[in-house]
């Protein structure tokens, strides 16, 4: 039976067997990595039935009737298996979280019916009621291009976050002109001089300038004129594997802080002309305060650019344990997330990968290295039929412990004709029952949401200022979804909306500590993560049923340090740099 | 005397010594084995570790130092391609990352590197990829001063060229590591045939052993039945001539009481009598020869019981069942024992020495019936079948007791006199389940009749 044929109507018999072997599944990746944690498994699978939260999907009710378009002819060209991402921003700054979702257009000569038709950027304001309003036309954003990824950052400190959308040929860069429109401003940033097929991409402020700088993923060395044909069964063309291109070195781009960028991919030994990038994500993975990279490459070895402080960067992916699989294999990274999931202070972080190679979640050693407890905890072989692609940590059920949602989907759509893995493949989410074991609950959160889809892009946000945090997912040539996140069980939550000062305006790489009854969580502002796509930049604390923390201490990218103690849960307080904290109401 | 004149009933030769022997030379065979296995074992393991393991993991230092070069060979014809924005000093890091790796893989492959490789090989290697990396930094230090041109070209006579020439040399490794672990497979196949022929030879050895054993224990076994049953005949021999013994020493003391005490009794009773009628009637001497002659009366009577007793004369002269017509009263008398005498059949004449046996296990019985049973009643059933005597007595009382195997000598002798009968005995309880005993005895009718 498929996953497809579940749903709503399954019966609860078969929902507490399935939650059972679900559960038996985590119980033994737990047990192998502490044997004492029987009793904790008994748990996972007493409460599986009832997550404490259910994803209701408001897609069409909030208005969203983007459709993606990868501009298949039947020329089985690359590009068009990856696209494309999404993002959760406040574009308008009113303090509710608008998405932009990135479309592709179609290939130069096979412009599909209708022809009128424009397969642009969709941008959808938040109308703080549930619902959103297309307002791509009116923002200056309905411009056709072959999209990929998006990056949202205000790089010119002025308080309205601009838009990175990479692309196949020339990215974009378009500057928000604090009047709910935006502008191109790529040839004039400097951006222009540089084409290539570009994926995820993120801002951040990698030599702690207040200036937002720019990393961009590139995938591999194609172009429309360059195609290799490829095959599966010798005659009818089919979608090539990386390995039939060169790679293609990522670039960095350094903030100038008047409007232009300068490309320091070669002196800050980014450059790589062996990479086949598409994910990146932001960490600081030996604690210096110093905003490091890890990059997934598909066939290639991840890399892991460690800050040297000093406008360089070093790759210490081998010695951290992170460019290869255990077995020592080079695997198919795709999206990749940082997360403190083990609230242990050290962000650990999630990598997908292709079908048969498992999601590697590694939990960070003292030392500085990754441990890829991807089998003991559970992860590794629910995901191990699944081609995974978007990823993100959030807490979905607020119980205090970061959640992680992937969504799958294969990148060849005869792929079930060849080995009987499917082409739309069910969304996962794998909740945390502590000590390491995680368990897939997608089929209980209702709302279709574990049907299978061709997913790519994935985000949160709290766009229902209710929270907690719901996700946006997309799929590749069909719809976005919007799951609105329902909690059921009480628990609570704090919300902080940093603004920095002498940081960055959108405060990027600032990181967060909150303590509560000997207890503490951990975050980070950041760019970039999961795959094309960026979530939300207010960042989200679950606290169970607690209502209200015993400090908070903020590390802002400038090197300032604050502490705020007493806070109430139950609302976003927003953090301005050496400028205290102010309450809002509710969320 | 009871020492047997047959030289062949002598002890035979005990087995203990071959077992134990054949047990020596299985012990030393296993442990032999056992130790030869071990060694091979070792030998296997250490061919293994040393070779095989060893080999394996240089080859994969080899596949890494070749995938190295090859990201290096890649980077440099990117290099060449000169499509990319950036100056050749670009891609130090790249290389700076392949250097690290590479030096990595090199260290850990001298460590690995098998026994056959040679110093020239190793210093070979070494040296190239030291002037690779000379190279190298030499064509950076171009491209920093801005001579591209000069870089590239630098690349393209010289960098490629040592970058192939490694490979040319990785790849040889590699193969030597191929062809040393054919070799290591073959000598491990031959250990593997060697291994397989011993244990064919050690298991031919050890079915021969066990068959060996097998077929002396077998001897040893018959021996010692054949013995065994040399002394049941001898015991039961020695048992029936003790009977005989005794059945003629009592006959012949009973005879002699009879014969010899009851004729002078009966003469010396007579003689009283004679010499009472002499004396003076009512005189004291007359009262005293009669009180004496009652006393020779009574005594010849008692010697007369006796002889009976102990022979019952009455046997060869008017048979068993008049004997038993007078031993029947004569035991409720004595002992009180009621006994329910049957008869069946057609009665046929049983010869004196039969008759004797045949009485002597009614004795025995109804005598075990008087002292063991605790009841006072018991029956005698004679049934003289076409071919057979059958006799049985019975009593409802305790019975045998449960779990007592040994014989008295009572039961033993009823056995003995049975086989002298050539027919059986049996014991057992009157119906299943109930108290009391029978004891059949069954005697073939031509013996009863045809003895001595």
């Amino acid at each position: 039976m498929s996953r497809s044929g579940r749903g709503k109507s399954v019966g609860s018999h078969e929902l507490s067997r399935r939650a059972f072997l679900n559960a038996g599944i985590a119980s033994l990746g737990s047990t192998l990595l502490l044997p004492h944690l029987f009793s904790n498994s008994l748990h996972a699978e007493s409460s599986a039935l009832n997550p404490g939260f259910r994803f209701a999907d408001v897609t069409a009710q909030a208005g969203i009737r983007f459709r993606h378009n990868n501009g298949a002819y039947g020329g089985k060209l690359l590009p068009e298996t990856l696209g494309a991402g999404c993002a959760f921003l406040d574009y308008d700054r009113d303090g509710w979280q608008d998405i932009l979702l990135v479309n592709s257009s179609d290939w130069p000569g096979h412009k599909r019916e209708p022809k009128s038709e424009t397969n642009s950027l969709a941008l959808y304001r938040n109308n703080r009621n549930g619902t959103f309003t297309d307002v791509t036309r009116s923002a200056g954003l309905d411009v056709e291009m072959y999209g990929m990824g998006v990056a949202v950052g205000d790089y010119d400190n002025d308080g309205f976050p601009d838009i990175l959308i990479t692309c196949v040929g020339q990215n974009r860069l378009f500057k928000n002109t604090g009047k709910g429109t935006f502008i191109d401003v790529t040839n004039a940033s400097g951006l222009a001089a540089r084409q290539a097929m570009s994926t995820s991409a993120l801002w951040f402020d990698f030599d702690r300038d207040g200036l937002l700088d720019l990393f961009v993923c590139n995938y591999v060395r194609w172009s429309p004129d360059h195609d290799v044909f490829c095959s599966l069964d010798g005659k009818r063309k089919s979608y090539c594997t990386p390995e039939a291109y060169r790679g293609e070195t990522c670039w960095l781009f350094h903030n100038r802080g008047n409007g232009t960028f300068e490309d320091i991919t070669a002196s800050s030994g980014i450059f790589d002309s062996s990479s086949k990038s598409l994910g990146v994500a932001m960490l600081d993975y030996d604690r210096d305060g110093w905003p490091d990279l890890l990059v997934t490459n598909d066939t290639q070895p991840n890399k892991l650019y460690k800050n040297q402080r000093n406008g360089t960067f070093k790759d210490a992916a081998v010695d951290a344990g992170i460019a290869f699989s255990t077995e020592g294999r080079a695997r198919a990274g795709m999206g990749v997330d940082v997360g403190d999931f083990d609230n242990s202070g050290k962000m650990g972080v999630a990598i997908t990968n292709f079908h048969n190679e498992m999601t590697g979640l590694y939990r960070a050693s003292d030392g500085g290295g990754f441990a890829d407890v991807a089998l003991q905890s559970g992860v590794g072989l629910a995901s191990k039929d699944k081609l995974g692609f978007g990823c993100v940590f959030f807490d979905a059920d607020l119980d205090g412990l970061l959640d992680l949602a992937v969504v799958n989907g294969h990148i060849d759509d005869t792929v079930r004709n060849v080995n009987g893995a499917g082409y739309a493949q069910p969304p996962q989410l794998f909740l945390n029952r502590r000590r390491g074991a995680f368990l897939d609950v997608a089929a209980e959160l209702a709302g279709g949401f574990n049907q299978p889809k061709v997913g790519r892009g994935l985000a949160y946000g709290d766009f229902d200022r209710d929270g907690d945090q719901d996700l946006l997912i997309t799929t590749n040539n069909g719809p976005a979804y919007l799951y609105r996140n329902d909690q059921s069980s009480g628990n609570r939550s704090i919300r902080f909306r940093l603004v920095g000062t002498k940081s960055n305006r959108d405060a990027i790489g600032a990181s967060l500590k909150i303590f509560y009854g000997g207890s503490n969580q951990s975050r980070m502002v950041k760019g970039g993560s999961s795959y094309l796509s960026q979530s939300e930049l207010p960042v989200t604390f679950g606290l169970g049923k607690l209502d209200r923390i015993d400090r908070l201490v903020i590390s802002w990218p400038s090197g300032v340090t604050e502490e705020f103690k007493n806070l109430a849960a139950g609302r976003t307080y927003e953090c301005v740099e050496t400028k205290g904290i102010s309450p809002e109401q509710g969320f | 005397m009871l020492r047997s004149p047959d030289s062949k009933l002598r002890a035979p030769k005990t087995p203990s010594r071959g077992l134990f022997l054949g047990l020596i030379i299985t012990l030393a065979a296993v442990i032999s084995y056992s130790g030869y296995i071990t060694r091979q074992i070792s030998g296997l393991r250490e061919l293994q570790n040393n070779l095989v393991d060893r080999n394996r993991k240089d080859s994969l230092q080899l596949l890494r130092i070749q995938n190295d070069l090859n990201s290096l060979g890649l980077a440099m014809r990117d290099m060449l391609d000169n499509d990319e924005p950036y100056p050749l000093t670009a891609w130090s890091a790249q290389f700076e990352r392949v250097h690290t790796d590479l030096d990595d893989a090199l260290r850990r492959e001298q460590q690995l590197a098998p026994m056959n490789r040679t110093v020239a090989q190793e210093q070979y290697l070494e040296n190239s990829v030291s002037q690779f990396w000379d190279a190298a930094n030499r064509i950076f230090v171009l491209a920093g001063n801005s001579r591209q041109d000069e870089a590239r070209t630098q690349i393209r006579i010289s960098l490629r060229a040592r970058q192939e020439a490694m490979s040319t040399v990785v790849s040889r490794l590699l193969v030597q590591n191929n062809e040393g672990e054919e070799q290591a497979a073959d000598r491990i196949a031959q250990i593997y045939g060697r291994v397989q022929r011993q244990v064919y030879l050690f298991l031919t050895a050890t079915l021969l052993a066990i068959l060996f054993t097998s077929l002396y224990l077998i001897r040893s076994n018959r021996q010692l039945f054949a013995r065994l049953a040399t002394l049941s005949e001898q015991r039961s021999e020695l048992a029936q001539k003790l009977i005989s013994t005794q059945e003629s020493t009592l006959r012949h003391i009973s005879r002699e009481l009879h014969d010899e005490f009851g004729q002078i009794l009966t003469a010396v009773g007579a003689m009283l009598t004679r010499a009472g009628k002499h004396a003076p009637e009512g005189s004291a001497l007359r009262a005293e020869l009669r009180e004496v002659c009652e006393i020779a009366q009574d005594s010849l009577e008692k010697v007369r019981s006796l002889s009976q007793a102990l022979h019952p004369v009455m046997l060869e002269e008017t048979g068993l069942e008049s004997t038993l017509d007078w031993y029947l009263p004569v035991l409720e008398r004595q002992a009180g024992l009621h006994v329910f005498y049957e008869k069946s059949g057609i009665s046929f004449p049983i010869d004196g020495e039969s008759a004797i046996h045949v009485y002597r296990v009614v004795q025995e019985a109804l005598n075990n019936v008087t002292r063991h049973s605790g009841v006072t009643q018991a029956w005698l059933r004679l049934q003289f079948l076409e071919d057979a005597l059958v006799v049985e007595v019975e009593d409802h009382g305790k019975g045998f007791e449960s779990g007592v195997t040994k014989q008295g000598i009572g039961l033993v002798a009823m056995r003995e006199r049975a086989e002298l009968l050539g027919g059986d005995i049996e014991f057992a309880h009157p119906e299943k389940g109930s108290t009391g005993t029978t004891v059949r005895l069954r005697a073939q009718r031509e013996r009863l009749v045809s003895h001595g």
